[in-house]
């Protein structure tokens, strides 16, 4: 089993689309449990990558087809897994008002799935009222907001207070080029993570 | 000297009169409140892609008012691309590309007349039409000779995620498809081609070959990918562009360290905008000093939209000291003019880069 686990992973790293898919049906068939192929090969493999883009050693194309590679073994793996261990939870993400930059926020989507939560990707420009909403739609377990322009970062608190008066325990994240710590802690945001990699460590951290 | 003189002395690595003063651009309403410090008869606030023809008109010549009270040293002239309106927020432009536009700034490609490796082969083709360089020609016929006309055009890469629609599916491909990438970059690099000879045969005198390749972080590819999947390209372009007695620079925001030799390598004559937050201009100056133009620094995430007039003026002076000595130092902002900038800020920019931009230059550490 430990070989076929390692295969996934390593398949997952490669960004082998069509051999992950393979292989998880071929570990599921062999009778392995689905929640060993998801948190014992599928995690760590996106883990290893988004550390090494962390550290500068990968970059983005191959975090993106790792994360494709991902994506598509979760195809095969989903239907086996029970209902309450689908995810590990459910986290709507936008980019605030004005703001159309959309490839950081894509890549912290990307990463968000490949730590193993779903995620609702709401889009770019998306008016404090519609994050609102989509709030109230989806009751996500977090909800992240990107900016990457210093005018439309102030958009952040405002969401923020929006959301909270639905919801005054709402758990928010927040990112992008000029966000920093300090600005996420002066908006009232639970958390800040500079990259995607680190977006998707500080969600499972939020969620305890 | 002229504006002209003086930028071209920088491109050449020497000292003009003055360190030349320029920016790659401005958007509309950035012009527009500008233009209220020295004119009343301005076009509305719209995105130029909605104006007609005679607010067009307007807010061309108010960027040339605001350069002539100014007194820049060169302008920027962008390719006007005619599109057509496909809602509320997106056009669609000659080469079937979905662009969303935006208050706060220029229009992203969300969607693109390639979606598979496949389309590639029946792809039609946009070539650069004589009105596309409308702008270049009012420029050329309103200022003159007297400043450096730049014209700005997306590189390899950015022309090919925009026909993706996409830099994420860009850079897919860029490991599952390598054929595919390079027949696209060739696609693009073709089309830019026919851009230069254009712009050199209505008046340009340098183009700026935009199309960032880096984030805070580092590059957007990694460097052997820049070597396999750019760097080619822009050899081809820069050759084709000295063929044609013009100078061109590569644009880039974010931390382009990893591929500055390549910059190099592939014959481009200068870099901007040199991103504060990314990369120490002192240190691209050592490096690089000798054999690229530097332009820009001049922060625009933090400084000209939040900052005082006279922590402008610090900057510029201490950015001067840093970076002007010897010549071969063109100052603009990090980025652009965009809306948020304060257009106070902008005009004590240019200010100050006239009190202590004078060669040779005496700035005191
Ligand atoms: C690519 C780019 C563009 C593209 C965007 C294409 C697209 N579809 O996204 C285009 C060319 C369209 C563009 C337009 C503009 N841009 Co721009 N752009 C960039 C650039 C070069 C890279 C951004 C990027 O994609 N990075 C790659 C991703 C992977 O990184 P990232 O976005 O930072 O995201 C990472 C982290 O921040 C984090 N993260 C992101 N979101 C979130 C969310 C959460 C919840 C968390 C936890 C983490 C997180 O994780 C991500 C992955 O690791 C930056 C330069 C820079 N240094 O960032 C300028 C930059 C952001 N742009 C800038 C400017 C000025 C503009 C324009 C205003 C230009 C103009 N004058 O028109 C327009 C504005 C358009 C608009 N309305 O939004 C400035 C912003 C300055 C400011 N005011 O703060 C920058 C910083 C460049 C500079 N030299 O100063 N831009």
């Amino acid at each position: 089993m430990r070989e076929i686990l390692e295969a996934i992973g390593k398949a997952i790293v490669e960004g082998e689309e069509e051999e992950t898919r393979r292989l998880v049906e071929e570990a599921l068939q062999g009778g392995v449990d689905p929640r060993k192929i998801l948190e014992d090969a599928m995690m760590p493999a996106m883990e290893d990558i988004g550390e090494r883009f962390s550290r500068g050693e990968a970059f983005i194309p191959e975090l993106i087809v790792a994360a494709e590679a991902m994506q598509r073994g979760m195809e095969a793996l989903k239907p086996r897994l029970a209902e309450g261990e689908r995810g590990r939870g459910l986290v709507v993400l936008g980019t605030v008002q004005g703001d159309i930059h959309s490839i950081g926020k894509n890549l912290v989507r990307m990463c968000l799935e490949g730590a193993g939560f779903e995620v609702v990707d709401i889009g770019e420009d998306v008016k404090t009222e519609r994050f609102v909403e989509a709030y109230r739609e989806h009751r996500p377990d977090i909800l992240g907001l990107s900016a990457l322009l210093s005018s439309t970062m102030q958009r952040i608190p405002e969401v923020i207070e929006a959301v909270r008066a639905e919801d005054s325990g709402a758990l928010i994240m927040v990112g992008g080029a000029p966000v920093t710590q300090e600005f996420a802690d002066r908006s009232g945001a639970d958390g800040y993570a500079p990259n995607a990699f680190e977006a998707a460590r500080k969600a499972k951290e939020l969620l305890g | 000297m002229t504006g002209k003189e003086r930028m071209l002395t920088a491109f050449d690595r020497r000292e003009p009169d003055r360190v030349p003063v320029w920016e790659m651009a401005f958007n509309e309403e950035s012009i527009i409140k500008l233009g209220k410090f020295y004119t009343d008869d301005l076009p509305p606030m719209k995105f130029a892609q909605q104006m007609t023809m005679e607010e067009k008109v307007k807010l061309l010549n108010t960027l040339f008012t605001v350069a002539r009270e100014l007194e820049l040293d060169g302008i920027t002239s962008i390719g006007l691309l005619g599109t057509e309106p496909v809602d509320d927020e997106h056009v669609k432009d000659g080469w079937g590309r979905i662009l969303r536009v935006s208050e706060e700034g220029e229009a992203t490609a969300v969607g693109g007349p390639i979606s598979d490796p496949s389309d590639l082969r029946g792809l039609k083709a946009y070539h650069p039409q004589p009105t596309d360089f409308l702008m270049l020609m009012a420029s050329v016929g309103n200022l003159g000779d007297g400043v450096a006309q730049v014209l700005v055009q997306p590189g390899p890469f950015r022309e090919s995620w925009s026909l993706l629609g996409s830099m994420e599916k860009l850079l897919y491909h860029y490991v599952k498809n390598p054929g595919f990438v390079k027949d696209l970059a060739q696609v693009a690099t073709d089309y830019i081609l026919e851009v230069v000879d254009m712009a050199a045969d209505n008046g340009a005198d340098i183009i700026a070959l935009d199309g960032d390749l880096a984030f805070n972080q580092t590059t957007l590819m990694s460097p052997a990918q820049y070597e396999e999947y750019v760097f080619p390209y822009h050899q081809q372009i820069t050759a084709h562009a000295h063929r044609r007695g013009l100078l061109i620079f590569k644009h880039s925001d974010g931390n382009m360290w990893p591929i500055m030799d390549g910059i190099v390598d592939a014959g481009f004559d200068g870099f901007h905008p040199v991103q504060p937050q990314c990369m120490d201009i002192g240190e691209v100056k050592r490096k690089y000093g000798d054999r690229l133009c530097i332009l820009g620094n001049i922060d625009c995430t933090y400084l000209l939209p939040f900052g005082s007039e006279e922590e402008v003026e610090e900057s510029v002076r201490e950015t001067i000291r840093v970076a002007a000595p010897g010549g071969g130092y063109v100052i603009s902002s990090s980025n652009s003019i965009h809306p948020g900038c304060k257009p106070e800020n902008y005009i004590a920019m240019v200010r100050a880069a006239r009190k202590y931009g004078v060669y040779p230059i005496d700035v005191e550490g």
